[in-house]
């Protein structure tokens, strides 16, 4: 899979599985930070994402301080997915 | 202020994994064993936590009378009430109310029932089985068994239920309304809760280690416990034992999170102090502390802050201690199990450990360490505080405590300062209600979506139905123009949200449990609705939720009358709100001659006092509020004559509420039956009284009644125009 694509499904990921309404892909930046100011999220959504990550890419993300890597940005989710699945 | 009477206990049940009985259970308490292990119920694999708390050799169908399908909730609650009821040596047939608090129901055999139907095919059959155990159920089947209950309520503020239904009843023995109450609460284990708090990764993989610096979360529970409590004259007049008093209580919500508490502890604290000025007491009174000590890090970090906000330096002189390293956290049951402990405490002058506390975080705190420990204890406090900033703390005091005076609100007349309405022409507020009784012509538009009417950063997650609910209540407020601080809540529902807590199952079952949605996880307890709200709209007076299926929203405005008598609120939103639900509909769609809509209604409610000190003109006075069960006759004869102007409105059909009505004084009074302008859902009966309001507030009528009923209750509802006084 091409990296735009794979950005663009982890987009629709976070839209659908965080329930952010009134949002769209446009609206999602793919190297600005998704926790904190970004979109709003919290600790209940980086965890509703790591399961629908596992879920949806067959990639499990680790808990706690490294996962807070991994949801830097869309970017970055895109890098640990390819990066696990090709190792 | 006006004097109240003391609050005795004089019986006691308990049902947890440390055994059926309560004495049996405190001795094992107090020696420290653990009463955790792998769990049998159901399949753990993958998952962080493997152990629970269970209720070994619970034998369902030995408890169940008549060859009754109980669920295994249903069972734990029943054992635990007749436990308690022997103990107080009541004589059987007197009259009894029963309040219980509950998360989950019968929600282990839902679970069963699932487990046989394929993903994406379920019959009306299948349905049908799905609805058999929702939340109000056990609340029917102990006052069945029970024999003599007139007065029952079943609530649900998450992890503080058991706690707010041993508040509930007090407010009915100081009002009148039952003599003798049982209450408590109950929770079986299911997949629901033990995947949804994994999933949170709020479990720890060992038992849970109270307010231990290495704790890692906590471990869940089953089990029941009741209390009987009656006022101090009755319990003295018929010889009973008093175990303890209940001598204090508060319930109150933070507004924070749906999950996570507030970290600071000052809205804990004050819940804390409340109870205990409500008691008559200060801190300095207070020996011992059964904490609510979940084992997670944020719980036991917060309420370690509230205790040193309420004890200062004195701290290190109270006992303190968390059952839940022994008895896992049973949820719904544990407000009420851990009040049971800290009565027996305070009647057997010991307290018992918190178990697994190696390295205690702090060393200010007094932790019980040693097991069987002896101790002077006067008065001691038990705390609960549950998802969605649900705060409930009571105040128990020693049976020999000296009698002092103790003070209560002074009775005021309740009244209606705001209303609103949401159905087939969408959000209306005030007045505009009435519309419905005026011109029943269909309107040209739909009515907009009702998540269309909330900010969606707020609202993220939130289900339809409390989307409606929110929404409607949010205009009521509105209406009563009134801000929303100390303002409590209290919504009905009949179900839930069915529909979404099957998909959520149903991914558990056939992808496993690790599956589990942790963001789903929290908007499918009974609770969600009114944790929903109490976050979006910033209320911190009490919030729950309450069960009765179709008169759920008139059990709302029952709970909310007790909760303003209790002075716990400055004014409650109550009500309720239902959304189209695929399982709900296939099942009643077809008992019902109607066509299925949705809908809510809320007012809010005050003291009348209260109203008029804000320079607020009430909408309507809330004249007569009566819960009937069993045969409605007497009082249906008694219900003194109309106005000249006057209405009835009614959730139920028109046939219906005539027939019921036929020998009252009210038989020739217009009547108007909203199933046939708005449809039916289990929420019309609020909606009737949304409307009922308004119309009294237009200056149409005089009065309006409002009727709705149950196969087992009747509700009928007096609103009387307001007329300054001269």
């Amino acid at each position: 899979m091409d990296q735009s694509e794979l950005k663009s499904q982890i987009k629709r990921a976070l839209l659908e599985e965080l329930d952010l309404r009134g949002r769209s892909e446009a609206d999602i930046d793919d190297a600005a930070p998704l926790f904190g100011a970004g979109l709003g999220l919290d600790s209940l959504d980086a965890l509703q994402l790591a399961m629908a990550i596992e879920e949806r890419f067959g990639v499990s993300v680790p808990e706690g301080e490294a996962s807070r890597a991994i949801f830097a940005s869309v970017n970055a989710i895109a890098e640990h997915i390819t990066r696990t699945k090709a190792g | 202020m006006a004097r109240r009477e003391r609050i005795a206990v004089t019986g006691l049940g308990l049902v947890c994994s440390l055994g059926f009985g309560r004495e049996a259970s405190f001795a094992r308490l107090c020696t420290g064993e653990r009463g955790i292990g792998a769990v049998s119920l159901f399949d753990t694999g993958g998952l962080k936590s493997q152990i629970a708390a269970e209720v070994k050799g619970l034998d369902v169908p030995a408890i169940a009378p008549h060859g009754e399908d109980w669920s295994r909730s249903d069972a734990l609650a029943f054992v635990a009430a007749r436990e308690a009821l022997s103990q107080s040596r009541r004589v059987p047939g007197a009259a009894l109310g029963l309040a219980l608090g509950g998360t989950t129901g019968g929600m282990y055999e839902t679970e069963r029932a699932l487990e046989k139907i394929a993903p994406g095919s379920i019959s009306p059959q299948d349905a049908r089985r799905l609805l058999d155990f929702p939340l109000a159920v056990s609340v029917e089947r102990v006052a069945r068994a029970l024999g003599s209950v007139t007065q029952s309520a079943t609530v649900c503020s998450a992890c503080s239920s058991g706690a707010v239904a041993i508040a509930l009843a007090a407010s009915w023995l100081l009002a009148g309304r039952a003599p003798c109450v049982v209450a408590g609460g109950v929770d079986g284990l299911c997949q629901l809760t033990f995947t949804g708090f994994n999933a949170l990764g709020a479990v720890d993989p060992a038992p849970c280690r109270p307010f231990d610096a290495s704790r890692a979360g906590l471990t869940l529970g089953e089990g029941a416990g009741c209390l009987v409590l009656e006022l101090e004259s009755s319990a003295l007049a018929r010889g009973a034992p008093i175990i303890a008093f209940l001598s204090g209580w508060a319930v109150a919500s933070e507004a924070h999170h749906i999950t996570h508490p507030e970290p600071s502890g000052a809205r804990a604290a004050q819940v804390l102090l409340d109870a205990i000025r409500v008691a008559g007491l200060e801190p300095r009174d207070i020996d011992y502390v059964n904490a609510h000590g979940t084992g997670t890090l944020q719980n036991d970090a917060m309420e370690s802050k509230a205790l040193e906000r309420v004890f200062g330096a004195d701290l290190g002189r109270v006992w303190l201690s968390s059952s839940k390293a022994q008895l896992g956290h049973t949820l719904g049951a544990a407000g009420a199990i851990e009040a049971a402990i800290t009565a027996l405490s305070l009647n057997q002058q010991v307290v018992p450990p918190t178990a697994g506390l190696e390295q205690p975080e702090l060393t200010t705190l007094r932790h019980v360490r040693s097991a069987n420990q002896r101790a002077e204890l006067r008065a001691a406090l038990s705390s609960s505080f549950g998802f969605g900033g649900a705060c409930a703390v009571l105040a128990f005091e020693a049976p020999t405590a000296e009698p002092r005076e103790l003070e209560q609100r002074p009775r005021s007349s309740i009244v209606i300062s705001g209303v609103a309405s949401f159905g087939v022409r969408g959000l209306l507020g005030g007045v505009d209600s009435a519309s419905y009784l005026v011109d029943a012509a269909a309107p040209s538009e739909p009515p907009p979506e009702p998540l269309s009417l909330l900010d969606p950063d707020r609202s993220r997650r939130f289900g339809r139905a409390s989307a409606l609910v929110v929404a409607s209540a949010e205009r009521a407020l509105r209406d009563a123009e009134l801000g929303s601080a100390g303002v409590g809540f209290v919504v009905g529902s009949a179900f839930g949200d069915v529909d979404r807590s099957v998909r959520f199952l149903q991914k558990v079952l056939s992808q496993g449990p690790k599956f589990a949605s942790p963001a789903e996880f929290p908007q499918l307890i009974a609770s969600t609705g009114s944790g929903n709200a109490s976050i979006y709209l910033g209320l911190t007076g009490p919030c729950l939720s309450v069960s009765e299926f179709a008169t759920s929203g008139q059990s709302a405005v029952s709970v909310a009358v007790s909760l303003l008598e209790l002075g716990l609120a400055k004014a409650v939103l109550a009500g309720s709100g239902e959304a189209h639900d695929a399982i709900v509909d296939a099942v009643l769609g077809d008992a019902q001659r109607v066509p299925r809509t949705e809908g809510a209604g809320f007012v809010v409610l005050e003291a009348l006092s209260d109203a008029r000190r804000r320079g607020r003109t009430p909408l309507a006075v809330l004249s007569e509020h009566l819960a009937l069960r069993g045969d409605p006759a007497p009082a249906l004869l008694s219900l003194s004559a109309p106005p000249a102007s006057a209405c009835v409105v009614t959730s139920a059909l028109p046939s219906a509420a005539a027939g019921a009505l036929a020998r009252s004084a009210w038989r020739e009074v217009p009547l108007h039956a909203l199933p046939s302008v708005l449809g039916y859902h289990e929420a019309l009966g609020a909606v009737a009284l949304s409307v009922a309001a308004s119309e009294v507030a237009s200056g149409r009528v005089e009065q309006a009644l409002v009727v709705t009923a149950d196969v087992d209750t009747l509700y009928l509802t007096r609103l009387a125009r307001y007329t300054e006084p001269a």
